[in-house]
């Protein structure tokens, strides 16, 4: 059932409105630097207010797809532009059309070479980005999942770090091998469904009720698997992260932990767990133990980590095993706290990419030994960085708190030693985050480079006073939020929970029982 | 007689194109030298009236010569690829031929002629036919691959060309005689009749005989192992002749091949599915795998090409209407992505057609921010990126693939495709990534190639937005 309450494109609109921006910034004379920042920033911020609605009329009582638009695409193979938002998916395109305006005003300074082709960079990857989360036709889907690498694959290799070549060339292959071996699995689901209900679809809510048997779902279960781990990236597939967080330019890595990783996990919630069941039961436990083990592995190589930018970017490793385990521990609060974490980290993480790129511009290094006693000269950035740094290791009143509370309770109510076991990685985060933290701001200011070093400026603030709201807002009422993903959230699981009806084509019952006959004979 | 008039409706697009190829030959003789651009011309009015004929009599299904001709929808798909192609390629060639002082008549007429042999090719059921159409458009690629007859390697790469040409052309030759030995004809239909109701000995007869047609095909589509003239050729032919080359005559011997063996070989497909697997999967691997080492734009198209062949030939052995639906696809989509990149390789080349190493990219994504993006959406299409023409491409072939339950070979197909990505995108970064321009590099202003290289890449995006109507025609061509 599809549902439009606003009789309106307004997904299409909220899409596609970068990509005129786009076109609009191309046709801007090049040396208009200044010009081509505000028109961007306009049409960003414009597409978030555009995308506002989506929260205010979205409909919490219903698991059904919202705002949908159905337009047949392909038609000889029955794909669709088909999209829409359930509350899994809503408030990911929120944070999308939210995050990337302040992004790109972190690179006024920041950027100053090249300055047309990184905005148009910038509104492409937001098309993208957007395209993902909002398909519910997997050709569509599939496409858009590609499309957005080709933006981030400039942005770090223009305007990226010394080894940005190395780095974007590791971050592309390693995402791409991945993704085009979900691209026969796609295709293999696409015929393997026709087999098994006779109807021709790329419909992904359909797809999610199609009764595949067991020994099919498992390849393709890993397929899809390979292709998202590597997206989240899941220990031991996040070996291209780290390079592509240190070597990206701030709003690259804001963009990538914040939005990019999302969809790593957003993938699993839309394929692995409703389409195949029976795996997600099968492997639930091997991928928790995954989960586990990046979450320890995170914090504990971000404990030494001399870089602050790359001892957050192995934080996300860790954050994101969180996101990993609630979803796979397949309880209600476990998943939603899943989801929490998803939204969470790409507030905390997020600010703390645009911190590290605010002292980076004074300073360009962002080693920690070259920094100490930073709180008695920037006293506003010390206290932003304060706020952010204990939302990331989750002390309560904090966004971080909430995901991952909840994500801890979804475990423990699967299995009790999970949540006992991940109850220290929140130590862990604590030391890395912390002992970073008293090397940078406290102490005595031992280098003198530092001294005379501004504070924050108003673009500064503008920039992360809108995320301090929020990680106070999800810290202190969490509810708005929450309440909007249950009902999907309950589906979901009572998708994965189904008993799988599996229904044998006719050829394959013969097939079966011939080979019992020869086996008699 | 031994013809009707009838008859000769069928070949309408050929007889318009050889009429076109005469006129330029005895224009010619009287043109001053300042005027010849005057045959480029004729010969584009040529390939445009050839092209509007095919246009009209699209959905035609008639055959003609006692058999030995068709004109149904497969045939005037292919059509319409060669002479887009062609039209390219000429239009490519106006300053080229300028610059390098070969404006002769001789360039165009035999650039026509080889046409019409591709067009006959692609359009009869007979293997003798295929034979002779073979040859002709051969001897047209020869001449044309040499035709800068003063630089060494353009005459070294024809007369290579040459001699492996004519030593496929006997296997060619060999495995059609089989065929009439076996089965006393060598009109397909006939031969299909046959092998339903053959012997064993007959139906392993068969396969060899295969072997040899496929030999004579194989080498023209550069699959592996007959794939070796394909980067010597395309590095030293003149570029606009080696992007023709890249693109019609594999229009022609792909169809052919379908005809071949969707048709003629239907009743032993269990037997050339399994060769046509190996041989996709060594061509696909071969050309990405050596492609990584490139250091020459046309050379790296050239191994690119052979990896592209064996993306089509995935299409054919998945053996079901999709699959070859979608080789005829993806030729059309190839068509623009080929041409344009061939295209910037001819923009970037020096005098005598040198100056094509990737090195002379650097920073040309900033000094020629339009040419450097549509080089980047080549690029990325060749690669299989969304959303471009080569990615749809690739889904409907490796998806015809799964389709036939063929799982493993969409699974190679799609590594290659990321093995690929590794050497287009380092087009890529050499263009965005490794600095500023290097001063004295000159760049061939053509305003034609220009123009190219922007509608190509309009037509590369656009297809790979909007491919539903481009498919259902190219499905729509192959029910054979």
């Amino acid at each position: 059932m599809d549902i439009n309450q606003l009789h309106f494109p307004i997904l299409s609109v909220v899409t596609f409105l970068p990509l005129v921006g786009a076109f609009v910034v191309a046709l801007i004379n090049e040396e208009h630097e200044n010009l081509i920042r505000y028109v961007t920033f306009g049409f960003l911020v414009l597409d978030f207010i555009i995308s506002l609605p989506l929260f205010f009329y979205f409909d919490p009582t219903t698991y059904h797809m919202q705002f949908v638009e159905r337009v047949p695409w392909i038609k000889s193979l029955g794909f669709q532009y088909y999209v829409g938002v359930d509350g899994i998916s809503l408030f990911l395109v929120l944070l999308t059309t939210f995050l990337t305006p302040l992004a790109q005003l972190s690179t006024w300074k920041a950027i100053d070479k090249k300055v047309k082709l990184f905005n148009i960079t910038v509104l492409l990857m937001q098309t993208g980005m957007l395209g993902v989360f909002i398909s519910l036709d997997m050709f569509l889907f599939y496409v858009f999942w590609e499309v957005q690498l080709i933006p981030m694959y400039m942005m770090i290799g223009i305007w990226g770090g010394p080894n940005r070549v190395f780095a974007t060339m590791k971050f592309f292959l390693y995402t791409f091998a991945g993704s085009v071996l979900m691209m026969v699995a796609i295709m293999a689901l696409y015929f393997l469904n026709h087999k098994f209900t006779g109807t021709y679809t790329s419909d992904m809510v359909k797809l999610m009720q199609s009764p595949l048997p067991y020994h099919l779902q498992l390849w393709l279960f890993l397929a899809f698997f390979i292709a998202f781990a590597i997206k989240v990236p899941m220990w031991p597939f996040h070996t291209w992260l780290p390079w592509a967080h240190v070597e990206a330019p701030t709003a690259g890595s804001v963009l990538l932990a914040g939005i990019l990783l999302k969809m790593g996990t957003y993938g699993f919630l839309r394929f692995n767990l409703p389409m195949f069941p029976d795996m997600t039961h099968a492997f639930a436990m091997l991928i928790i133990i995954m989960a586990i083990i990046g979450i320890f592995y995170g914090a504990f190589v971000a404990m030494v980590q001399p870089d602050i930018k790359k001892l957050v970017a192995y934080s996300s490793v860790s954050h994101l095993g969180y996101s990993m385990l609630g979803m796979f521990a397949l309880t209600q609060v476990g998943m939603e706290g899943s989801i929490m974490q998803m939204i969470n980290h790409g507030i905390s993480t997020g600010a703390l990419f645009l911190l590290v790129g605010i002292v980076y511009e004074r300073r360009h290094t962002r080693l920690i030994s070259e920094y100490g006693g930073l709180a008695s000269l920037t006293p506003a950035y010390a206290t932003f960085f304060m706020i952010f740094t204990l939302s990331s290791i989750a002390v309560p009143g904090t966004n971080g708190f909430v995901g991952e509370f909840m994500v801890l309770l979804g475990a423990f109510l699967d299995k009790h030693i999970w949540g006992v076991l991940v109850a220290f990685g929140g130590i862990f985060s604590a030391t890395y985050m912390l002992t970073m933290y008293k090397r940078v701001f406290f102490n005595k200011v031992t280098n003198p480079k530092n001294l005379g070093l501004p504070d924050m400026n108003i673009r500064e603030w503008i920039y992360l006073l809108p995320l301090l709201v929020f990680v106070f807002w999800i810290g202190i009422y969490p509810n708005t939020f929450l309440s909007k993903m249950r009902v999907s959230v309950e589906h979901l699981l009572k998708q994965v929970n189904r008993t799988t009806v599996v229904a044998p084509a006719k050829n394959e019952q013969v097939s079966m029982t011939k080979t019992v006959v020869v086996k008699k004979g | 007689m031994l013809y009707s008039t009838h008859d000769l409706v069928a070949i309408i697009p050929e007889l318009i194109l050889t009429g076109f190829a005469f006129a330029i030959l005895l224009i010619d003789l009287w043109l001053p030298k300042r005027a010849k651009t005057i045959n480029g011309l004729l010969a584009l009015f040529g390939v445009v009236f050839s092209f509007a004929s095919v246009l009209t009599m699209y959905n035609t299904n008639m055959t003609a010569f006692n058999n030995m001709i068709v004109m149904d929808r497969a045939s005037n798909f292919a059509s319409i690829v060669m002479l887009l192609t062609a039209f390219v390629a000429i239009v490519m060639s106006f300053d080229f031929l300028k610059r390098e002082d070969y404006n002769l008549g001789e360039y165009y007429e035999v650039l026509l002629f080889s046409i019409v042999a591709m067009q006959i090719l692609a359009s009869t059921y007979s293997l003798i036919v295929m034979f002779i159409a073979v040859e002709t458009l051969s001897i047209g690629m020869y001449i044309l691959t040499g035709f800068l007859r003063n630089k060494d390697e353009s005459v070294e790469g024809a007369m290579k060309y040459f001699i492996l040409g004519s030593f496929a052309s006997t296997f060619l030759v060999l495995g059609i005689g089989m065929f009439y030995g076996l089965f006393g004809s060598t009109d397909l239909n006939v031969i299909k009749a046959g092998l339903t109701h053959a012997s064993a000995f007959y139906r392993w007869i068969s396969i060899l005989a295969f072997l040899f047609v496929f030999v004579g095909f194989g080498f023209k589509i550069a699959a592996f192992p007959f794939h070796s003239w394909t980067p010597d050729v395309y590095a030293s032919a003149p570029t606009p002749m080696s992007a023709f080359m890249s693109v019609a005559p594999k229009a022609a011997a792909f169809l052919a091949l379908l005809r071949f063996v969707a048709v003629g070989m239907c009743p032993i497909e269990a037997n050339w599915t399994k060769i046509l697997w190996v041989i996709a999967v060594a061509t696909m691997t071969f050309g990405n795998t050596v492609a990584l080492w490139q250091k020459d734009l046309k050379r790296l198209l050239g191994y690119s090409s052979i990896a592209h062949a064996g993306y089509m030939l995935v299409g054919i052995t998945a053996a079901n209407e999709l699959g070859y639906g979608s080789v005829m696809f993806y030729l059309f989509a190839y068509l623009f992505m080929n041409l344009g990149a061939f295209a910037v390789a001819e923009f970037i080349s020096q005098k005598e057609d040198r100056g094509t190493e990737i090195e002379n990219l650097r920073g040309f994504g900033y000094k020629y921010p339009l040419i450097g993006a549509a080089m980047l959406v080549f690029m990325f299409c060749l690669a299989g990126v969304p959303p471009t023409a080569g990615f749809v491409g690739k889904y409907y072939l490796f998806s015809a693939a799964v389709k036939s339950h063929l799982y493993w070979l969409a699974i190679i197909g799609v590594i290659n495709s990321a093995i690929s990505a590794y050497f287009y995108l380092n087009i890529v970064v050499v263009m965005y990534m490794r600095g500023e321009a290097k001063e004295n590099v000159q760049v061939f202003n053509s305003v034609p190639v220009k123009a190219v290289i922007l509608i190509a890449a309009i037509c590369v995006l656009y297809i790979g937005i909007f491919p539903s109507s481009f498919l259902s025609a190219a499905l729509n061509s192959v029910v054979f």
